[in-house]
């Protein structure tokens, strides 16, 4: 009898046992199903990283920001700069075409001036001569001196002697990576 | 007495020597230099400067311009013919951005010179076209 008791409480107990581990599995699949988003955050990256490499940053995802809201040169992300040079024709030219030539390469000039102003940065000095508690003469110096390559100009205009030119310069994170 | 096969052999060579050192006669490297200046937004001087190499210059080829000779082989010249083509290429291969501007009591004055370093180009002239080629 006691064996008859014994038997049955231990076979009661293994079919406790295994409900519970089906339970738990059913559990477990079911917390698999019902949490699908690692999941799809996974496919999400294996996308990217399969996708061609991005030539500009409208291309390449979140764009890093800097502390005043201004793109960052990652690894991923190429940066595009686009400046607007300006020119003048000098007064004394022999034809209208001699002053668009002249006044279109100034403005080349100032677009690279520009474009050199946001890779590399201004060395900016200033002077202040004050004599008899007046200021005698305020002075601003600035210069920049960089090499640039590969600018491309994208579009020119000349109205009323003025020639303005669009560059633009694509920056990548290698060209500056040593 | 020499075989027929080896008479030939002797013309193809002289025939290859003289080919070779033909094209030879028509390359040769160049060192050029470009340089203007913009004050106040106006260009002012202009200068190219085109000189035969004197030695031999070292350095890797990069990509090349072919420009239109019109059967010459005065490198100026045919550079001063397709100016625009050049000067748009040299912009490409890199120059050097010196800008300092002053203002003195509100007066604006500025100063740009763009330069091309003097670079050795390699030059190959062709019945038609000049191939130039820059090493760096």
């Amino acid at each position: 009898m006691k064996r008859v008791i014994s038997s049955s409480i231990f076979a009661a107990l293994i079919t406790t046992i295994f409900t519970g581990c089906s339970m738990f599995a059913k559990e477990s699949s079911s917390k698999d199903l019902g949490e699908p988003v690692p999941i799809e955050k996974g496919q999400l990256i294996e996308k990217e990283t399969s996708a061609p490499k991005v030539s500009n940053e409208e291309n390449c995802g979140v764009q890093a920001t800097g502390p005043s809201g201004e793109p960052l040169l990652t690894k991923e992300c190429k940066l595009v700069i686009t400046v607007l040079g300006q020119g003048v024709a000098p007064v004394n030219t022999v034809s209208p075409a001699q002053a668009y030539g002249l006044a279109k390469r100034a403005a080349i000039a100032d677009g690279y001036r520009l474009i050199a102003e946001k890779i590399k940065g201004v060395r900016v000095e200033g002077n202040d001569l004050i004599k008899n508690m007046m200021v005698k003469q305020s002075t601003i110096r600035t210069c920049v001196d960089a090499v640039i390559k590969n600018a491309n100009v994208t579009e020119t205009t000349f109205k009323d002697g003025l020639c303005e030119v669009e560059m633009e310069i694509v920056v990548s994170h290698s060209q500056f990576a040593q | 007495m020499r075989s027929r096969n080896g008479n030939r052999s002797i013309s193809l060579s002289i025939c290859s020597i003289i080919f070779f050192s033909s094209l030879a006669l028509n390359a040769g490297e160049y060192l050029i230099s470009y340089r203007y200046v913009v004050k106040d937004a106006i260009l002012y001087n202009e200068s190219l400067s085109v000189a035969k190499a004197m030695k031999k210059c070292d350095g890797i080829q990069q990509t090349a311009l072919e420009l239109e000779t019109n059967s010459s082989s005065d490198l100026k010249k045919i550079i001063i013919e397709n100016s625009d083509e050049f000067i748009d290429y040299i912009h490409k291969l890199g120059m050097q951005v010196k800008h300092n501007d002053i203002t003195t009591n509100a007066q604006y004055k500025s100063t740009t010179i763009l330069t091309l370093k003097t670079t050795c180009f390699k030059v190959d002239f062709n019945d038609n076209f000049a191939k130039i080629i820059p090493l760096k």
